[in-house]
């Protein structure tokens, strides 16, 4: 059990994959001007990532591993999380259209996301069984949720903040994500991980 | 040669899984969608320009047949599409409908303006009003760049003299003109009106008397011919556009600098 937490708070925050590992840096600047897209997005994140990173470890481990594919892993994944979103948004519209309706557009623009595919290839480098892949797919997710929700709210007050106008927009958006980074890296070391 | 097969088997059969799985989820999971969001979505222009406030041409139609969107909300379709829509809403256009096009608040071509200084900086609007105006005499006209020209996408402003033109068959009112325009001289007005001013000077008459030969000089001429229409606001002439039905023209023949155009 501690070492589910673990990994899941090495995830969450020690090795956060926005601020830390700087992956899924288009989504975090591009929906991060609002906090109701950014909530959007990371309901999107969480979802699929779960979901995508238990298909492929058994893509990988049932069909891939055995057959000493493993140099096949980039295509599988790719096929497997995209049909899979697929299939998710068709049953989502059809069963529960008000969570169909929140997650909008995100749904689809996540699946290309390269956080997804990310975590699907850590955690068969960390060698993870498939507990502790789940662990640390809600763990990344929950993460990246956590950083472009705070992130949204500094950009919400920046736009309104009277910045210099060559720092307006991007740039300022930059810098200030460069101070969050610095302040997660704070959490190195923390709990011995 | 074994790994080779087995590959293009996996990747293969892999994919005919995935692909069977979705065709059978789509027929299973079909969605009925109101056939008259269909309908309206293959009436509209399809520039997805954005102009009505929706996200695109369809969801323009999704919220039109909820009836959250007046079914003339198409500025891009105007008053043809809004009544193929109403025709499948079931809803008559109403008759206040008016289209509305850009018009250019100003009238001074090149050789009207007065100038001051030579510009020779960055050939747009936007370089030579951060300039001291460009060298302008005066601080709210054309400056004849045209930058309202370049934005335009739908190709209805052309530059006649050094000053914007818009066609009206053209115009779609997008407002991208209005948002290009560093001086703010374009606005988005009833093209059915009859009325425009020409001129955004809010200096003093004297003032434009010695810089301008069709500057507003705000001598109240007009509104005292139509009191109901026009009103001299800041030196400046204003029309007021929701006294509809009221006609502008006998003020147009009265202004002495003739800074009113139809």
């Amino acid at each position: 059990m501690s070492e589910l937490l673990g990994i899941f708070f090495a995830a969450f925050l020690i090795n956060n994959i926005l601020l830390i590992r700087f992956i899924a840096l288009c989504s975090f600047f591009g929906v991060s001007t609002k906090l109701d897209t950014s909530i959007g997005m990371s309901s999107a994140v969480i979802f699929v990532m779960t979901v995508s990173s238990a298909i492929s470890w058994i893509a990988y481990n049932t069909v891939l591993a055995p057959l000493h594919l493993e140099f096949l892993r980039t295509a599988v994944f790719i096929l497997t999380i995209a049909s899979l979103v697929q299939l998710e948004e068709l049953y989502l519209k059809k069963a529960i259209p008000a969570l169909y309706r929140a997650m909008g557009i995100y749904l689809p623009l996540i699946t290309t996301n390269c956080a997804i595919l990310a975590v699907a290839f850590l955690a068969i480098d960390y060698k993870y069984n498939f507990i502790q892949s789940m662990v640390y797919s809600l763990g990344v997710s929950g993460g990246y949720s956590l950083a472009i929700i705070l992130f949204a709210y500094v950009r919400e007050r920046t736009a309104l903040a009277p910045i210099p106008k060559w720092f307006q927009g991007y740039p300022i958006a930059f810098i200030t994500a460069a101070l969050m980074s610095l302040a997660f890296l704070g959490f190195t070391r923390m709990f011995g991980l | 040669m074994m790994i080779f097969l087995a590959s293009i088997m996996v990747l293969g059969l892999l994919g005919f899984v995935f692909a069977a799985l979705l065709g059978m989820a789509a027929d299973h999971f079909r969605v009925e969608v109101d056939p008259k969001v269909e309908a309206i979505a293959a009436i509209l222009p399809g520039a997805n320009c954005g102009a009505c406030g929706a996200a695109g041409c369809y969801n323009f139609a999704e919220r039109v047949a909820l009836g959250e969107i007046v079914i003339s909300g198409c500025v891009v379709g105007g008053k043809e599409v809004a009544e193929k829509i109403g025709s499948i809403m079931g809803v008559e256009v109403p008759s206040d409908y008016h289209k509305k096009i850009a018009a250019v608040h100003c009238g001074a071509t090149t050789k009207d303006r007065k100038k001051l200084a030579r510009y020779e900086g960055v050939a747009k609007c936007s370089a030579a009003h951060q300039l001291r105006g460009g060298g302008l005499a005066c601080g709210f006209g054309c400056l004849g760049f045209g930058d309202c020209f370049c934005v335009c996408p739908f190709d209805a402003i052309s530059m006649e003299g050094g000053l914007p033109k818009v066609d009206p068959d053209k115009c779609t009112s997008c407002g991208k003109c209005v948002a290009a325009c560093p001086r703010r001289i374009i606005s988005i007005v009833p093209h059915d009106f009859g009325a425009v001013i020409a001129c955004s000077s809010k200096d003093p008459g004297a003032m434009v008397r010695k810089i301008c030969p069709v500057g507003c000089i705000g001598c109240k001429i007009c509104e005292k011919a139509v009191p109901e229409v026009y009103k001299v606001v800041d030196n400046l002439a204003v029309i007021d556009y929701s006294a509809q039905g009221v006609d502008p023209a006998p003020a147009i023949a009265k202004c002495p600098t003739k800074c009113i155009v139809k």
